[in-house]
């Protein structure tokens, strides 16, 4: 009997595809798999994408090396489209595929529908960059944040206001994001905590120009603020530090990562003076200035943005992990993860362990000056005055 | 009684579509993992979604930007009721306390009905919501209701934002139990396809379509399009608030961005594939946009192993989906199932269902009308700016009789014809009709007091096929039949005219001379005492005009109604009528019998000017029709 043609290519087709399947599903003994669901396109890009640079060179780093427990990585990619239904699907997907950590979005609702979805299989999983603490808490124990969190970056700051003898403080927030509301509410209740004192809350709608009610308020307070903190980024924080310079209001302003941009520095005499925090500053000497080395070994062209050297150091941290857990088992690498200690990274030092799963990290300070931006310090503030989330 | 409930077609239609989406969807629950299953529940629920856009878009032709805002309300009550009280107490602190402990959970048959009761709570909220939002919307039309309803979608986005004590604000809400599977998701979306069919095959539904196509023609068979607005958008909030019910509990986390304009593109890209105006392209556009969108996500984990590894390139699917939405518009510009449904395209399905294809009989004998009262038009005036259209004009009109109204270009007859109807706003002087002022009444109304009219140039129902031309006339006109009787009378209207051949075309496909036929049939549906033709030889040749002639005499001579025609051929008028009124410069400058009219120097004097009506005689009836 002839087997028509077509029969056996659907044949061959069929069984090509099951043994591709049954590959997929079987444990290589020889790697060790690392998932990443992230939104490598939509409004998440600009943070994810350059994560994912800094995981893919710790990868190689790592590989290099030997890789973990002697075993080489293989990250597999997915991209979420910034789209929460899709997050959860990826990280099935990559749950199916048989990672053994998960990284996930940098932003809450899509860190949390791929998150519980680890949790339930019991692998733990790390947002890139989400920067609110409460995301561990509102998915589980096998959820980690990575970024620097906003009550850390707030107290890292009010503890530099008061440090400059700052007495009265005005917060300028926006409750368009959780960021913007939060960091400066962070920031108030650090600074009271620390001795200081709120004089008055501003607040903005995020992508308003006029700033001009907000200026006039702070120009009529009693007393006058010595310091003005707030978390807005542009186009919101040009607009503002124009409008209260030109009302010839000099007091110091203080924001956070951000403005860490070009736009920043560009602005000229206006922003000259205005001092932020921000994952880290790659001082001479320091293992940011190395990765910044490699990244452009790497890359062949300079980094340009801290979120490259945080998803580095998110990636040798669940290596960390795994090493100090000496297995592949969810449940193990979740405690050992959970355990971490002054782990070193690009930025600087991790700890995890009593943390809550919100690492301590360093926050660097830093100051616009001539358009340059110029290193304040490093700091790793005392556990006990970071606001509770 | 249940034919008048759910038109057979809904019914087909629906089967048609839900059958195989829940056999195949019950077969993907049973062989799939989890990572498909829930693109394929999501899947699901965007149908309902889609049904909710299209359920308003579809029948009115005003592109909805809003209803992504009733989703993200009932997704934010529902997640406020069902969040569990610890997570309550950490994420939602500020929630008033009787909400706080609101406790919705009753048993029945061993079910707890939480879930149920909460859902329908949600629905209810947002579908009164909406109905008050609908009424300044549904009185606007075309672009500005769409803009209307994207003000809304940014109002509302506010509004949940605002609301920090019951939404957390911006910020995400968390712990939203998640419930929705494969099966239960396939319950609402054959709900959500049966409300979404019968709606559109309802008369009400049929009313509205009719004003998509031409609200002013709509208006003039009777139509209160902004009813039916109102109506098609409280239901279509409905089918959103659904759906959002559904995405809540499928994705048991989210803030009020993810109902927002991302949200509100997704669900326009799958109606816009698969059809704008058609329930059928709306479900199949969300199916094959979601399947494009896991081939193009699978092409390019590929892609990106097979080929470029490092670094890694992303993008291609909504590349690919862009490419794939710019070849839908570029060769079928109406979506995949343009203004078809699917059982329409299943050709037959009448028989499958055992159902009598239509066709021509002759109906009953046309009744003949009560021959009292008049069309009386007293001293009417229409100004626009400084030029009086119609000024000071008077004419009346009765049963059983014809009466032409000529004049030359721009002596104010279609704005007399647009006066009487309603359709213009008269500005002095009064319109009575049978004893009633009808002055300031609304041109829906005045059809119902059974005044028909056509139109210049043809206003038909184009996308709607010549059978729905004509049921929708006796819909908004009142006539309350049973669906089988509606459909005998619509094509015993139609063979009257000629035209019964082509009830299942669509209007717009008809030659000319057939569509004035067809736009004389649907005025009739109106049953009316009085009608308006405006040009309704215009553009025939002689052999047509006389058919019309014969048409139109019948007309008065079978029902005894009143006709008032308007047109530039005056052979016909001169043979056609009984009694002639003649306009120039918005004034009756004569009135009488055709040949009386013909004889009046004034009448010679504005068709042909001063000096030339000294030498020339009246315009004969057989120089034919002047230039239109």
């Amino acid at each position: 009997m002839r087997i028509p043609g077509y029969l056996k290519a659907t044949a061959a087709a069929l069984l090509l595809a099951g043994t591709s399947m049954s590959t997929a599903v079987q444990a290589d003994d020889h790697e060790i798999k690392i998932g990443y669901a992230g939104g490598f396109t939509g409004y998440l890009a600009p943070y994810d994408q350059p994560s994912l640079k800094g995981v893919q060179l710790a990868v190689d780093q790592l590989n290099a090396a030997g890789g973990i427990l002697g075993m080489q990585i293989e990250l597999i990619v997915k991209d979420t489209r910034t789209d929460t239904a899709q997050s959860a699907v990826a990280a099935q997907e990559l749950v199916d595929e048989g990672v053994v950590a998960m990284i996930v979005s940098c932003d809450v609702d899509p860190a949390v529908a791929s998150g519980v979805i680890a949790q339930a299989a019991e692998i733990p999983a790390a947002s890139s960059c989400a920067s609110t603490p409460t995301l561990p808490d509102a998915v589980g124990p096998y959820m980690f944040s990575n970024y620097t969190a906003d009550n850390l970056q707030a107290a890292v700051l009010a503890s530099y206001a008061r440090e400059q003898g700052y007495e009265n403080a005005y917060i300028l927030l926006s409750r368009d994001t959780p960021y913007t509301e939060k960091l400066p509410e962070y920031f108030a209740e650090a600074f009271q905590a620390m001795g200081g004192n709120l004089v008055a809350v501003g607040e903005y709608a995020t992508g308003q120009q006029d700033f001009s009610a907000e200026v006039t308020k702070i120009k009529g307070l009693d007393p006058q603020p010595d310091v003005i903190q707030t978390a807005a980024y542009e186009p919101d924080f040009p607009a503002f530090i124009k409008q209260l310079r030109a009302a010839g209001i000099d007091t110091p302003v203080l924001g956070s990562d951000g403005i860490d941009s070009p736009t920043t520095f560009g602005l000229g005499d206006v922003a000259e003076g205005v001092v932020f925090s921000n994952a880290g500053f790659a001082s001479p000497g320091s293992p940011l200035e190395a990765y910044e080395v490699a990244y452009e070994a790497k890359y062949g062209e300079p980094n340009d943005t801290v979120f490259t050297a945080t998803g580095y150091d998110l990636m040798m941290v669940i290596a960390a992990a795994i090493e100090a857990a000496g297995s592949t088992d969810g449940p193990a690498i979740r405690d050992a993860w959970d355990n971490l200690e002054n782990v070193e990274v690009a930025t600087g030092l991790i700890t995890y362990k009593d943390q809550n799963r919100v690492p301590v990290r360093v926050v660097a300070l830093n100051m616009v000056s001539g358009g340059e931006r110029v290193h304040v310090g490093d700091y790793s503030p005392d556990p006990s005055m970071i606001p509770a989330p | 009684m249940m034919g008048r409930m759910i038109a057979p077609g809904a019914l087909a239609g629906s089967a048609l579509l839900f059958v195989p989406i829940a056999i195949l969807s019950l077969i993907g629950w049973q062989v799939l993992g989890n990572a498909q299953q829930g693109t394929l529940t999501h899947m699901l629920i965007m149908i309902v979604a889609v049904l909710a856009f299209s359920s308003f878009t579809g029948n009115s032709g005003i592109l909805s930007f809003g209803h992504a805002a009733f989703m993200g309300l009932s997704a934010h009550i529902t997640g406020a009721l069902t969040i569990p009280q610890a997570q309550k107490a950490i994420f939602l602190p500020d929630l008033p306390a009787w909400l706080a402990d609101a406790d919705f959970h009753y048993m029945l048959l061993g079910m707890d009905l939480h879930f149920f009761i909460v859902g329908l709570i949600a629905v209810v909220i947002v579908t009164f919501v909406a109905f008050l939002i609908g009424i300044p919307i549904s009185r606007l039309g075309g672009p500005s209701a769409a803009i209307a309803t994207l003000g809304l979608l940014i109002i509302v986005y506010g509004v949940i934002v605002g609301a920090r004590d019951f939404t957390r604000g911006s910020q995400a809400l968390i712990g939203v139990p998640k419930f929705i599977d494969i099966p239960t998701a396939l319950v609402f979306v054959a709900i959500a396809l049966v409300v979404a069919r019968t709606f559109r095959d309802s008369l009400s539904g049929l009313e509205l379509r009719a004003a998509r196509e031409d609200e002013p023609a709509a208006r003039a068979i009777g139509v209160n399009a902004h009813a039916r607005r109102l109506l098609a958008w409280t239901v279509s909030a409905s089918l959103a608030a659904l759906a959002g019910v559904l995405l809540a509990h499928f994705l048991g986390v989210y803030s009020p961005k993810e109902f927002y304009f991302q949200l509100t593109f997704a669900i326009l890209v799958m109606l816009i594939v698969g059809g704008m105006s058609s329930v059928s392209g709306a479900v199949v556009g969300a199916i094959l946009v979601t399947a494009m969108i896991e081939i193009l996500r699978k092409s390019e984990d590929y892609i990106n192993t097979a080929w470029f590894q490092e670094p890694t390139v992303f993008g291609l699917t909504d590349i690919g989906l862009s490419l794939a939405i710019l070849g839908v518009l570029f060769w079928r510009r109406d979506g995949l199932f343009g203004y078809r449904e699917i059982e329409e395209l299943a050709g037959g399905w009448r028989r499958w269902f055992g159902l009598k294809v239509h066709e021509a009989e002759q109906g009953a004998a046309p009744v003949r009308i009560q021959q009292e009262g008049a069309l009386e038009v007293r001293h009417v005036a229409k100004v626009f700016g400084g030029l009086r259209a119609v000024d000071d004009a008077s004419l009346s009109l009765k049963p059983g009789e014809i009466l032409g109204l000529i004049g030359p270009n721009g002596s104010g007859k279609t704005t007399m014809l647009g006066c009487i109807s309603g359709a213009l706003d008269i500005s002095e002087g009064a319109v009575n009709l049978d004893g009633h002022d009808i002055t300031q009444m609304p041109a829906h109304q005045i059809a119902r007091h059974r005044v028909g009219r056509s139109f210049q140039n043809i206003r038909l129902f184009t996308h709607l096929t010549c059978i729905e031309n004509v049921k929708a006339a006796l819909a908004a006109s009142g006539t309350r039949l049973a669906s089988a009787q509606m459909e005998q009378r619509a094509l015993a209207l139609m063979a009257e005219l000629g035209v019964a051949d082509y009830a299942e075309r669509r209007a717009g496909t008809l030659a000319y001379g057939l569509q004035r036929r067809l736009e004389i049939a649907r005025a009739l549906a109106l049953e009316p005492r009085y009608l308006l033709l405006d040009e309704p030889a215009a553009g025939m040749n002689e052999t047509e005009s006389d058919d019309l002639l014969k048409i139109l005499a019948g007309l008065r001579d079978s029902r005894g109604l009143g006709l008032l025609v308007v047109d530039h051929d005056l052979r016909l008028i001169m043979r056609l009528c009984d009694r002639v009124v003649v306009l120039n410069k918005g004034q009756v400058i004569a009135e009488g019998a055709p040949e009386e009219v013909q004889a009046n120097p004034d009448v010679i004097e504005a068709y042909l000017g001063k000096r030339r009506a000294a030498t020339k005689t009246a315009p004969h009836a057989t120089q034919g029709r002047e230039e239109p």
